[in-house]
């Protein structure tokens, strides 16, 4: 769409675009100018924005370029290790929720069986000369009371460990 | 046919490799370059920023912003021209995102120079003519007319800058030129008439 157009608008652009108006404007086109609205505001307008240009250039504070080159350095060193630092943080999440799985599947195996698994090792160990329930109380193999102390050494390993990887993420 | 050449392992993980900082792809050009780059651009770019918004200190902010992202850009343009243009584009969208955002509801927090822009001294400078008109425009079509008429950026590059569909520049363009050449005339007019 093109509304209102002007035959002489193309040529106007031109001259203006060249600096040739008004000097080396042809008179006919002067006097369309003066008569035509579209082209008065074409010379109007850009007359206004060019000499405002050359003024706001006059008082702009072009700042130094040395400190915005060191600022994009930094920004762009910060997003590279931002970019490295993300897989890391996924393996760790990974890590941890693998941790996180097999720790409660254990809980709750042990809460199930209870501590069978030490009376099987003593059926075997007497061979060997060692008598393993000197080691820990009898509650232990009582699958009522084991789960009181498994519990509680779960979760000191699950604090230890969320505190290690906490510790290992700091930047 | 020619064996190709095994890839060194510091073009794949330059900086890691040498145990140092790792860092993005290399920057758009060096310091020196910039500088020249710099000089021959930021005036220019400057001018936009504070006329169209009409902020000197947002202006500075602004064309900081724009050349710090240049040069972070992941796919800079070749050349100066395209880097230029794409400068311009940088800036008209911080701009725009400036505009977005809740503007100041308190009168001290707005910049002194749209008052004296409006206070209608006997400045004859062209910010005394143009700053109350320009005030009066929508911001987009500000943008448009100083990409145009101050810049003479061609409506596809405008296109390029704004992000608007090409063909409808010239349309936008020749209204927005009628309201600002009217605003100019009418304050022509009543300059006159002022004793």
């Amino acid at each position: 769409m093109n509304p209102g157009a002007c035959s002489r608008e193309k040529e106007l652009t031109q001259l203006l675009a060249r600096g040739q108006w008004p000097e080396a404007t042809p008179l006919d086109l002067r006097n369309h100018v003066s008569a035509c609205r579209r082209c008065g505001d074409l010379v109007l307008v850009t007359e206004t924005f060019r000499r405002a240009r050359i003024e706001a250039i006059g008082s702009a504070r072009p700042g130094s370029p040395g400190a915005l080159w060191w600022r994009a350095q930094l920004r762009r060193r910060t997003a590279a290790v931002e970019r490295v630092g993300k897989p890391i943080l996924g393996a760790q999440i990974f890590a941890l929720s693998i941790n996180l799985i097999l720790m409660v599947g254990l809980v709750a195996s042990q809460a199930r069986h209870g501590l069978g698994w030490l009376t099987r090792m003593e059926a075997l160990l007497p061979a060997a000369g060692m008598h393993l329930e000197r080691l820990w109380p009898a509650a232990l193999l009582n699958p009522g009371w084991g789960i009181l102390v498994i519990v509680p050494a779960i979760a000191t390993l699950a604090l230890l460990g969320g505190a290690v990887v906490y510790f290992s993420s700091e930047r | 046919m020619r064996k190709p050449k095994p890839m060194p392992l510091e073009s794949v993980f330059p900086k890691l490799v040498a145990g140092d900082t790792p860092v993005a792809a290399e920057p758009l050009m060096d310091n020196e370059a910039f500088a020249g780059f710099h000089e021959r651009s930021a005036r220019a770019l400057w001018s936009y920023l504070a006329r169209t918004s009409g902020d000197p200190a947002l202006a500075d902010d602004l064309m900081q912003e724009s050349y710090v992202r240049l040069l972070c850009a992941a796919h800079p343009p070749d050349g100066e021209v395209a880097g230029r243009r794409y400068l311009f584009r940088i800036a008209t969208n911080l701009l725009r995102d400036h505009w977005r955002r809740p503007q100041p509801s308190s009168i001290d927090e707005l910049p002194e120079e749209l008052f004296i822009a409006t206070a209608g001294t006997a400045q004859a400078d062209s910010q005394a003519v143009l700053g109350p008109a320009l005030i009066l425009m929508r911001p987009r079509d500000r943008q448009l007319l100083w990409l145009a008429y101050a810049e003479g950026y061609s409506h596809r590059e405008i296109a390029e800058i704004t992000g608007l569909a090409s063909a409808s520049i010239r349309l936008l363009l020749f209204r927005a030129r009628r309201k600002i050449a009217a605003l100019l005339r009418d304050q022509d007019s009543e300059t006159r008439r002022k004793p």
